[in-house]
């Protein structure tokens, strides 16, 4: 018998994958709204509603599919369209990095899957769990849990839009859904040193540059709160 | 170029920027300094999700617009730290935000 030298990832685990989806409940009040709206923008905008519908599964990253969809609505270069689809994804290589060490011995099929579903929502449920100590493959099946959850609402919510064109609720602000349920996740954090300085630089950069060319400011805020971050000495608390 | 071609390249650019760090990773070792701002990605990226979200969602708006949401973010903390639940700050923060934009006139 040979030595195995990748890390099986068992795929009946059912309590954590749909422990992942519980995580994700809370994004998907935030985000299917959005779908909704990018679902009916692409259905008013003048390119085929079906093509529309596809930056979901393609580019799936709300901002960077709006930008899209809007910039060929208006008849943009499409190479303008791709650059600047992917300058408001730049973010996606951070989360990258932060998520790579721990799909380490995971089969290459396996994390050629879990990266396409990698976007906020997903990486925040994720990583959150990642960073809780238990076994590694429970935290891949919850990553999966949550991923494919928000993944199957997002297209849903897109398609939604594009064929009803349904209105918002908005005296219900599910806009600030996400945005608190991240105040929930950050408090906690606060406690550590570099942690708070990367969390409080980021704010205000992030509130600074929200106006910033081409959705630039979020990526400029996380870099901001990393560099940040890392000019307190380790183990400094 | 095409509309759908277009759209396949952003999409498939923005496949590579997810797998990148993924692939580099299994063959370089990444520098420890980048290895330990790995670990602040995230904090980052939450404040600076939520910061952003809370700035589009009020910029251009009076003091009765932006009063509510900053209130509820408040009240969210002040519900997480009592709790030490991060779910509390939905539970309080929601309501806070209802109640608020009911009460402080526009």
């Amino acid at each position: 018998m040979t030595a195995v030298t990748v890390a099986p990832v068992r795929s009946v685990r059912g309590g954590d994958f749909a422990a992942g989806a519980r995580a994700m409940v809370p994004w998907l009040a935030g985000v299917a709204p959005f779908g909704l709206v990018i679902g009916v923008s692409a259905a008013q905008a003048d390119i085929p509603t079906l093509a529309g519908w596809l930056t979901g599964p393609t580019i799936y990253a709300g901002s960077s599919q709006v930008a899209a969809i809007e910039m060929l609505d208006a008849g943009s270069a499409p190479v303008v369209v791709v650059i600047t689809a992917l300058v408001i994804n730049l973010r996606l290589i951070l989360y990258s990095g932060a998520i790579a060490t721990h799909w380490r011995g995971t089969p290459r099929w396996w994390r050629a899957m879990a990266a396409y579903l990698l976007v906020d929502p997903s990486f925040v449920v994720g990583i959150d769990r990642y960073q809780r100590p238990g076994d590694r493959n429970d935290a891949h099946t919850f990553y999966l849990g949550g991923a494919i959850t928000l993944w199957i609402t997002w297209l849903l919510a897109l398609g939604a839009g594009a064929t009803l064109g349904a209105q918002l609720p908005a005296a219900l602000h599910l806009e600030l859904v996400i945005p608190l349920y991240l105040v929930g996740e950050i408090v906690p954090k606060l406690a550590d040193r570099a942690a708070r300085r990367a969390i409080l630089t980021a704010v205000v950069v992030a509130v600074v540059a929200v106006s910033a060319p081409l959705h630039l400011g979020v990526v400029l805020a996380i870099i901001a709160g990393l560099g940040a971050a890392l000019t307190v000495k380790e183990g400094q608390r | 170029m095409s509309v759908w071609l277009t759209i396949l390249v952003a999409g498939l650019g923005s496949y590579l920027f997810r797998i990148s760090m993924v692939v580099l990773a299994d063959r370089m070792t990444m520098p420890e300094k980048l290895e330990r701002a790995s670990t602040y990605v995230a904090p980052a990226a939450f404040a600076a999700l939520a910061a952003g979200g809370i700035a589009a969602n009020t910029a251009g708006l009076d003091v009765g617009g932006w009063i509510p949401p900053l209130a509820a973010v408040v009240v969210a903390v002040i519900a997480v730290r009592r709790t030490g639940r991060p779910y509390a700050a939905l539970l309080a923060g929601m309501p806070a935000l209802w109640v608020l934009t009911a009460v402080v006139p526009a």
